[in-house]
């Protein structure tokens, strides 16, 4: 599995330079003829009208006025734009949507830095420390792994309600704070250490914790880069669990609960300001995928082995 | 083997606690609970206070589940098929050397910032029965636009096409990295050798970019069986439960409409976890293998 | 890899062994309380000295009217400025506001609740309210002004349980334009749903750019729970609950069978529209200009009117009495909407400091406000005398619709509407009945059957919970 990872990665630098380089050496190798080119293109730009066109409609359709919307689609270029909905969409008192963004926010940075501390740990003992039961925890570790969340979101729903957490904003993370293929993925990325470098550190007499923090963890960065973009994703992307537990608190909704919010209030009558609504929702998503894709993609691949 | 100092068994232990604290206290433990739970049933306040036998796994036997089941599977088939052939489709054309495909790469990546619930709000706009640019295009092509989410089997459709819209651009980056690594001479060498088409992607790029293919069905998969705010938020379920899936009655059951039949709503939840674990069998055994790595 | 897995679940397997004798019993205690309906309403004095109060209040106002509470509830703020603090929270549409409210821990649960009509009889078995009726007796207000048919539905056992807040009744709603063009007249809506076919049918060989469809309607429950009032047809037994615990409805009828059996025909004519059960659709699809006839609630006028002004093509929105089956049908809708229920804590600064919001909500001034902006029925007989409200029904015709329909209806078993707790359930039943027979082409007969069937399992089962 970790070949797969180290495989579909593109964590090395060196790959898109030495990709560049064979392309300047060669003379066009992938250059297709007219006809090709044609064929191409044709295909391309009508797989981008289909594709494309509900970014633009969600986009410039928040511009236009209530009531004006689309049903031909060229009538979304209409020139009649205005800024109106997205202001009002942002002063929504019925479904706010800066507590919404803060809360993603919030959900999305301590379950990355829950997974990276309790993951690290967790894989810093399972491979450097000499202990009994190492495997088993290792196999216990694993078998988190293929538990599908929704099978045990009604006990875990449950709980948080019997401790009356629900308005709390750590009950939106609290069961994510730890995760078995965090650890996996660390463990993976520590085993890669040289053994005599470990070595050499314990005889310096390092302690455990100078010895991760310092000398481990720095080398394996692409791991934990990874680990933090997948982390912070999963967190940014769930939806189940904060629309069961913001239900009895608006304040709770995070962006993507919002946005049922949102539609629902938007009452099938205000469809521009639903739009201008979800795409300030979409804005931090948008400009990731934009500017950060090698991001995503490392982040996302490192989810290769789940 | 020596016995390792206490010292350091201690320590190993200490530094397992916050994971194995974490996991046990919201994997684990719950995965028992959850079992005890399909043993119950709510008063109307929605707290689990009856014992009902199993009568909650005895609902999983019925045809009525036999069909949540069949849509969720038809749901993860569509998704998956279409989810990464498009963006094969659409990925090898990107290889080749012309003008302006970075943008079109970026371009169709765009849908992957929409969340399952955002995408669901725009795709229902698209399909609204009174503002559908979609309708009015088959129109003026001389057809009747069918009920996207009010018939039969076109809100399936319809919800998987929403899933398969965001999942779509994700793959595209995945086989992009794949088919980067690709050597290009071996693309233009499957060209020239007039192996093209479909045949050549077969037979020759395809089992180069089989671990990105291999990871994108694995992800694309384990997306599609999840999905609840794209049922949730498109068709809540209906036409009379035609895109009920798994996930979607767990939520439904538990969360929805006042039912708070948190009993059968375990006891599906432990199905879930048979189809996780059978999953996690099959990819990682059956399909691996067949994975050829370089 | 694989073998990983095996072992994964191996470990897993023998942890089970360990814990799952020890380890089960945490589910159950969850939320949840006891309390009786017979509390005493903490007086006046519960808010002194207790600095500012701060209360939530759950609704399930969207858009328009969700604006228009937010104002009043401001209003309310104002007034009590350093003594009470409203925080309102938006809870989506009332299913999901009754899910929210049931899934949520006592502490968690606000301390006034919207809650529709439907979900009256849960509230009174769920013991975790207080009837108003206890602060009405404390504080000796007086009830009097309240308009008596409306008060009539949450009236239970002689007591008062909510305050009815948001009362509507459903309309059918024309496009006036569309009707024109079509030579129809606007001031001879359809009353039935022949006429309703008839008309459609004329809209539809005159139809415009625009309009589509002559008919479009949400596939809604509620839709035919007032076709059975208007045909003065009781669904549950004990006279629709009211005079006994019900413990069976009855929806195979004549009546809904003609009514299904008409939507699949004006649907496969071509002369309805094809929508689901989620009223945002419908309502799109009238104020879009989709289609020339719909049915909704008065409270929906508003948000018409607004929306069809802007419309791509505007036009004038008019209103029409609910159809009825049969011409002969002499019931009348149901008196229904929302009402507000304050919840039983254990602090009754709380408790008193719902009563004061529901006080003011319910008053002449609320209530004018209130009905002028968004439509819903004032429930104040007052605000009806009132100047400022007169003068509105004046301008908007269309209101006057409803203030005579309500007036007509008779206050019978029928027209108050099936009381059963599963009652939401039992909608949901008659939704997919429709669903079933109208997108799906499934017989009426037996898509009824089976949903009749359904709900009567439901009933049985809260029952039994009641009782166990």
């Amino acid at each position: 599995m970790s070949r797969l990872i180290e495989q579909t990665t593109p964590a090395s630098p060196a790959a898109p330079a030495g990709r560049a380089e064979l392309r300047r050496s060669k003379r066009s190798p992938n250059q297709p003829g007219r006809a090709a080119a044609t064929a191409t293109y044709v295909w391309l730009v009508l797989a981008a009208i289909v594709l494309l066109f509900p970014v633009l409609l969600t986009i410039v359709g928040g511009f236009l006025p209530e009531g004006q919307l689309v049903r031909r689609p060229p009538g979304l270029f209409n020139g009649h734009y205005s800024f109106g909905n997205y202001v009002a969409a942002w002063h929504e008192t019925v479904v706010p949507l800066l507590p919404a963004l803060a809360n993603s926010l919030f959900v999305g940075l301590v379950i990355m830095l829950a997974h990276l501390v309790t993951s690290c740990l967790a894989a810093y003992s399972l491979v450097f420390v000499r202990m009994p039961l190492r495997k088993t925890i290792f196999w216990l570790f694993m078998a988190t792994i293929m538990v599908p969340y929704e099978a045990i979101v009604v006990p875990n729903a449950l709980f948080i309600r019997s401790l009356g957490m629900e308005n709390n904003r750590w009950s939106l993370v609290l069961p994510f704070l730890a995760n078995g293929f965090g650890v996996f993925l660390m463990r993976q990325a520590f085993r890669q250490f040289p053994d005599e470098l470990r070595q050499a550190a314990l005889l310096d007499g390092c302690g455990h914790l100078r010895f991760l923090c310092g000398i481990v963890l720095p080398s394996v960065r692409p791991s934990l880069t990874a680990l933090a973009v997948w982390s912070f994703l999963q967190g940014w992307n769930m939806y189940f669990w904060p629309l069961i537990i913001s239900s009895s608190n608006n304040s709770m909704n995070t962006l993507q609960t919002a946005v049922f919010a949102l539609k629902s209030n938007g009452n099938g009558t205000q469809q521009a300001l639903v739009l201008a609504g979800v795409s300030i929702t979409l804005i931090p998503t948008l400009l990731l995928v934009i500017f950060g894709q090698r991001w995503f993609v490392r982040g996302f691949m490192a989810g290769a082995v789940k | 083997m020596r016995r390792p100092p206490v010292r350091e068994t201690l320590l190993g232990f200490g530094f397992c606690v916050p994971a194995l604290a974490g996991l046990g206290t919201f994997v684990i433990f719950p995965l028992f609970q959850a079992i005890f739970l399909a043993t119950r049933g709510t008063d109307i306040n929605g707290n689990p206070s009856r014992s009902v036998g199993l009568a909650n796994f005895a609902a999983l036997f019925t045809p009525e589940f036999g069909t949540t089941l069949l849509h969720t599977l038809l749901f993860t088939i569509f998704v998956v098929v279409v989810g990464v052939t498009l963006p094969l489709a659409l990925a090898l054309p990107l290889t080749q050397r012309l003008r302006g495909m970075r943008l079109f790469r970026t371009i169709f990546t765009l849908p992957f910032a929409y969340s399952a619930s955002a995408a669901s709000v725009i795709w229902l706009l698209m399909l609204d029965p009174s503002m559908s640019p979609v309708n009015w295009l088959l129109r003026l092509a001389g057809m009747t636009a069918p009920g996207w989410t009010t018939e039969s089997p076109w809100a399936l459709i319809t919800v998987a096409w929403a899933t398969t819209w965001v999942v779509a651009g994700f793959n595209l980056l995945v086989l992009s990295a794949g088919l980067a690594g690709v050597d290009e001479q071996v693309l233009e060498a499957a060209r020239i050798d007039g192996a093209t088409g479909l045949r050549g992607v077969s037979r020759v790029v395809l089992p180069m970019i089989s671990p990105s293919v291999f990871f994108a069905v694995v992800t694309t998969t384990l997306t599609s069986l999840q999905a609840l705010g794209q049922v949730q938020v498109m068709t809540d379920g209906g036409p009379n439960g035609s895109t009920t899936t798994l996930v979607f009655s767990i939520f439904h059951n538990a969360f929805e409409n006042g039912n708070n039949d948190y009993g059968l709503a375990s006891a599906q939840g432990l199905v879930l976890l048979i189809v996780g674990m059978a999953l996690a069998a099959v990819q990682f055994g059956v399909i691996e293998r067949r994975v050829h790595y370089r | 890899m694989r073998r990983t897995l095996r072992r994964g679940a191996w470990a897993l397997s023998l942890l089970a062994t360990v814990t799952a004798a020890a380890g089960c019993s945490s589910a159950t205690s969850s939320g949840g309380s006891s309390g009786s309906n017979n509390l005493t309403a903490p007086g006046a004095d519960a808010l002194k000295g207790k600095g500012q109060v701060d209360i939530t209040f759950w609704h399930a106002m969207s858009g328009v009217n969700g604006q228009q509470l937010q104002k009043l509830v401001d209003q309310f703020d104002q007034q009590n400025k350093g003594k009470i603090k409203v925080t309102l929270n938006y809870k989506g549409q009332y299913d999901t506001a009754l899910a929210a409210y049931k899934n949520s821990s006592t502490k968690q649960r606000p301390d006034l609740m919207q809650m529709y009509d439907i979900g009256t009889r849960y509230m009174i078995d769920s013991k975790t309210v207080i009837p108003m009726q206890s602060f009405i007796d404390v504080d000796h207000y007086d009830a009097s002004d309240l308009q008596p048919n409306i008060a009539g539905y949450y009236t239970v056992d002689k007591k008062l349980y909510s305050m009815p807040f948001n009362t509507s009744m459903p309309l059918l709603y024309i496009n006036r334009e569309a009707f024109q063009k079509a030579g129809l007249d606007p001031a001879k809506p359809p009353t039935t749903l022949d006429e309703i076919m008839a008309d459609a049918r004329k809209i539809k060989a005159a139809k415009g750019e625009t309009v589509q469809y002559g008919f479009g309607a949400t596939l809604y429950g509620w839709f035919v729970e007032q076709w059975n009032a208007s045909a003065n047809k009781t669904i549950c037994d004990a006279d629709n609950g009211r005079t006994g615990r019900a413990a069976k409805v009855t929806l195979a009828t004549d009546t809904n069978i003609k009514l299904l059996q008409w939507w699949q025909k004006m649907v496969k004519d071509g002369l309805a529209m094809k929508l689901d059960s989620n009223t945002d659709n419908g309502d799109n699809a009238f104020s879009s200009g989709t289609v020339a006839i719909g049915l909704e609630s008065t409270g929906s006028l508003g948000q018409f009117v607004q929306g069809a002004a802007a419309a791509k093509n505007p036009f004038t929105v008019a209103t029409g009495y609910y159809p009825k089956v049969n011409a002969s049908d002499t019931g009348g809708p149901i008196i229904g909407g929302a009402s507000l229920w304050a919840m039983h804590k254990d602090d009754a600064a709380k408790e008193r400091a719902a009563w004061e919001l529901v006080k003011f909500l319910a008053g002449k001034q609320s209530q004018v406000a209130w009905h002028t902006s968004t439509g819903y029925f004032p429930i104040s007989k007052a605000a009806l005398d009132d100047p400022a409200d007169q003068q509105w029904v004046k301008q908007k015709p269309q209101f006057a619709t409803a203030i005579k329909q309500l007036e007509q209806t008779k206050l019978t078993y029928a027209t108050q509407g099936c009381s059963v707790g599963e009652m939401p359930d039992v909608r949901k039943d008659v939704e997919n009945a429709l669903q079933a027979a109208v997108l799906q082409g499934t017989d009426a007969k037996q898509a009824l059957t089976a949903a009749e069937d359904t709900a009567n399992k439901q009933i049985a089962a809260y029952n039994t919970k009641l009782g166990g």
